[in-house]
């Protein structure tokens, strides 16, 4: 029920008070009023007996009237008339009480009645009398009748008068009572009203409270204050729909709020990354830069060295020294940037001459080019680390002569440059682990640093492509195939 | 007012709701049960038989305190006994009463009767119309009345004449001729007051020649008073004191209430204070005064309350029994200085 009258909308609910609240303030109207009348017409009521008793007194006076007429006259007209009034006049009696009661006003009303009946009895017997020309006994029967009359007509104007002064007291009493009955009636209007207005108040902030805390707790959300516990919801009318929308629109925005600083998270992680990258390659390039140095003091060296054995006459030292001093002026010169295919071959011819003089003359490099393709461009320092990795982990460790062949030519239009090696070859694993740019092993003794992941790593950036370099090994013992795709139109003008 | 909205819970509500119902239950509750006040009169109390009381003075307190009596012993038997004449804007004469008592149809008449011819006639008449008449106080022996209540006339001049020989002896008289007026109404033809004067002179003449007084004569006349309307009996006492020095009567015997407060008065107004004793009727407060003042010598009583309560058992036998008897006599007292005080204090509880 409570449930139900909860449910009800909003402004059915309102209603029902006003409504209630009116018909309680009507209700104790209507019963006041009615007492009123009632007891205005009881006051009306007061002189009603008067007026009855005035009615019989006109009444038997007729009666005397007509009755003397006819004693004087004997006209049946008089008769008639007697007739008439006497009937009237019974009838009027008979209403009157005839109980002994308590109160002087009905033994009053008794005797009258009495005294009436026989009266009308010496009437009549007068009116017999006169008809009968019984002269005596009508004239003895008048008198009798005429004192009844006398006293009947007493008593009348007696209880007339006791009846006005009891009713004038019943009167100022019934005044009295009216006074108190409409001061009574005046202070319960004012408590009613009062105490209607208090339970209009009381159950519209009932109604309102919903309504108010839906308030505040917008204000709070206007505020910017998000960490509100949700609202109760007690109905299902407007103010409840409204409760539990503003509940859920508070939700969803926590849970907004929360993705957004979830991400704002992972951005600030992303950027704490970025700078630390940021910071590692700049790390990385002063040790390059630190690292640098030597080859410059390398090349100047060598070169003096070469000098040296020039003036010597020693002509072979001269040629590798100076091979040497061009190997490394080409790492200092092209150690970042782009170069040529051709530049790239030379410092590999260079390479190659270098490790030949260490491992006297182990390697044997066949070079098989496209003279064309001289002219197009590639990353620097990328073949040599190649050839380098061929060496170090296809050559040194295999017995026997270690081959090493160099192709460049066109493929539409790419050009490829091919490096395969008889090496001891490469398992699955090895592959993989270089295609993903991850170091095989230890390079960094005996090399010149730069190892295949850097390699790979800035072939793919400079093709803008993965599909830049394949490494292929027919299997364990069987050597390894390097090849680089490059893009054609990447050519040097010359 | 918000702390007070505040704490206005569901219970609260309901309780003030239950107020407000409470309040309209009361108003029409007040309203209802004062409707039935104002339409409930004495009228719904009945009684089965209806006594008309007739009395030459209804208005003395003598009288008053009879009706009262006949009243409240009426209204045992379930019965009313009405003063007819106390609610009539006329002034009616007893026998004009006894006519409408008659032509009412009362259940019975209690009548100060007299032995008036035309009182006869009518208590005859009431007798024919089965309407059973009691004499009261003055008995009509003729007529067909049905019971008399009163005092022993002879009696009562017994107890006047032992009260006047005792003044003789006690008081001092001028000379030896004491002159003892006992008032009687002129114009009824009583004979209880002649009785009663012959129960006087022959207690005094009994005293007299048996007793002590022997150098004193003692006179009794009998003075007529007008009583024949409300004025006349002042007016002839009056005229008592107007008679000169030496015509004045040592001794006035009072035969009624009425007499006795004019003769008290006159007493005092014409400076005869220890002059003239006075005998007087009646216990009222003013004649209770008058013996505390020792303006009157003594008072013989009448039980009113019996005189009324005998005039009602006599009707109700009347109508239980078919008759009852002829006569009943009530009680008298002598009321003078020495147990004044104990009736003053009755009168004063009575108020």
């Amino acid at each position: 029920m409570k449930n139900k009258l909860r449910n009800l909308p909003l402004r059915i609910k309102l209603t029902g008070i006003t409504l209630a609240v009116n018909m309680l303030v009507f209700v104790i109207n209507i019963v006041l009023l009615v007492a009123m009348n009632n007891m205005s017409d009881k006051i009306d009521n007061v002189y009603k007996a008067n007026l009855q008793l005035n009615e019989i007194s006109i009444s038997i006076k007729s009666v005397q009237d007509s009755m003397v007429e006819y004693l004087g006259t004997k006209t049946s007209d008089s008769l008639e008339n007697y007739y008439r009034r006497s009937q009237n006049f019974t009838d009027l009696v008979d209403e009157l009480n005839d109980k002994v009661t308590g109160s002087t006003l009905g033994r009053m009303e008794r005797s009258i009645k009495e005294m009436s009946t026989l009266y009308l009895q010496e009437v009549g017997q007068t009116i017999d009398a006169k008809r009968g020309r019984n002269v005596e006994k009508y004239r003895s029967r008048y008198e009798e009748a005429t004192k009844l009359y006398g006293y009947i007509n007493t008593y009348i104007y007696s209880l007339n008068n006791e009846q006005f002064k009891e009713n004038s007291a019943n009167y100022r009493e019934m005044l009295d009572a009216f006074r108190r009955f409409e001061v009574a009636g005046n202070l319960i209007m004012i408590v009613v009203i009062f105490t209607s207005t208090l339970l209009i108040l009381k159950l519209t902030s009932n109604l309102i409270r919903p309504l108010r805390s839906l308030t505040g707790a917008a204000d709070e959300v206007a505020k910017g204050n998000f960490e509100i516990s949700t609202l109760p919801v007690n109905s299902s009318d407007e103010i409840g729909v409204v409760t539990k929308a503003f509940n859920k629109m508070v939700v969803s925005i926590q849970e907004y709020i929360e993705k957004m600083r979830e991400s704002a998270e992972t951005e600030r992680q992303l950027k704490e990354k970025e700078l630390m990258m940021e910071t590692h390659l700049k790390d990385a390039q002063l040790k390059y830069l630190q690292a640098q140095i030597n080859p410059h003091f390398l090349f100047n060296t060598l070169n003096a060295g070469a000098q040296l054995a020039m003036m010597e006459g020693a002509d072979k030292t001269y040629e590798y020294v100076q091979i040497m001093a061009e190997f490394f002026r080409y790492n200092v010169k092209k150690g970042t940037g782009t170069v040529t295919i051709g530049e790239e071959l030379e410092l590999v011819d260079n390479y190659i001459y270098i490790l030949n003089v260490r491992f006297s003359g182990d390697i044997h490099y066949e070079k098989e080019v496209d003279k064309s393709l001289l002219n197009v461009e590639m990353p620097s320092m990328i073949l040599q680390p190649i050839i380098e990795n061929c060496v170090n982990h296809g050559i040194r460790e295999m017995m026997g002569e270690g081959r090493i062949k160099m192709s460049v030519y066109a493929m539409d239009d790419t050009a490829c440059i091919r490096i395969e090696d008889n090496g001891i070859g490469m398992d699955e694993e090895t592959i993989d682990r270089l295609r993903n740019g991850r170091p095989v092993s230890d390079e960094k003794k005996d090399s010149n640093g730069i190892g295949m992941d850097n390699v790979y790593a800035r072939l793919k950036l400079f093709a803008g492509t993965d599909d830049v370099l394949s490494i292929e090994s027919d299997g364990p013992g069987k050597g390894s195939r390097f090849t680089i795709y490059l893009d054609i139109k990447e050519k040097r003008d010359v | 007012m918000k702390a007070l909205l505040k704490r206005l819970n569901s219970i609260t509500i309901f309780i003030i709701t239950g107020v407000m119902v409470a309040l309209t239950g009361l108003l029409i509750f007040f309203f209802v049960s004062y409707t039935k006040t104002l339409s409930r009169t004495e009228s719904d109390v009945t009684y089965d038989k209806y006594y008309a009381m007739i009395t030459d003075d209804a208005e003395s307190s003598f009288w008053k305190s009879v009706y009262e009596s006949a009243l409240e012993t009426a209204k045992e038997d379930n019965a009313y006994v009405e003063m007819i004449s106390n609610n009539l804007s006329r002034e009616y004469s007893q026998t004009e009463l006894m006519e409408i008592a008659i032509a009412s149809k009362v259940d019975g008449i209690i009548v100060t009767a007299g032995e008036a011819e035309g009182m006869t006639e009518l208590i005859n008449k009431a007798y024919d119309e089965g309407i059973p008449v009691v004499t009261l106080f003055n008995d009509n022996a003729q007529s067909e009345r049905l019971s008399f209540v009163g005092v022993g006339n002879y009696n009562l001049g017994r107890e006047y004449g032992n009260l006047i020989i005792k003044m003789a002896n006690e008081r001092i008289f001028l000379g030896n001729h004491i002159t003892v007026a006992v008032l009687v109404d002129a114009s009824s033809e009583d004979s209880g007051q002649n009785v009663l004067a012959a129960g006087i002179q022959e207690t005094i003449d009994r005293e007299t020649t048996e007793n002590a007084i022997k150098h004193k004569r003692i006179e009794v006349e009998l003075v007529p008073v007008d009583a024949s309307n409300s004025f006349s009996v002042e007016e002839s006492v009056r005229n008592l004191f107007l008679l000169g020095p030496g015509n004045i009567p040592d001794i006035v015997v009072c035969l009624n209430e009425n007499e006795t407060n004019s003769v008290y008065q006159g007493v005092v107004d014409y400076n005869q204070v220890g002059f003239v004793n006075i005998l007087g009727y009646y216990d009222s407060e003013a004649i209770l005064k008058g013996i505390e003042r020792d303006v009157i010598y003594a008072t013989l009583s009448i039980d009113t309350q019996q005189l009324g309560q005998y005039c009602i058992d006599a009707l109700t036998e009347y109508y239980e029994l078919g008759n009852t008897s002829q006569y009943s006599a009530v009680d008298s007292y002598v009321i003078n200085k020495k147990n004044v005080a104990e009736y003053m204090g009755e009168a004063q509880n009575e108020e």
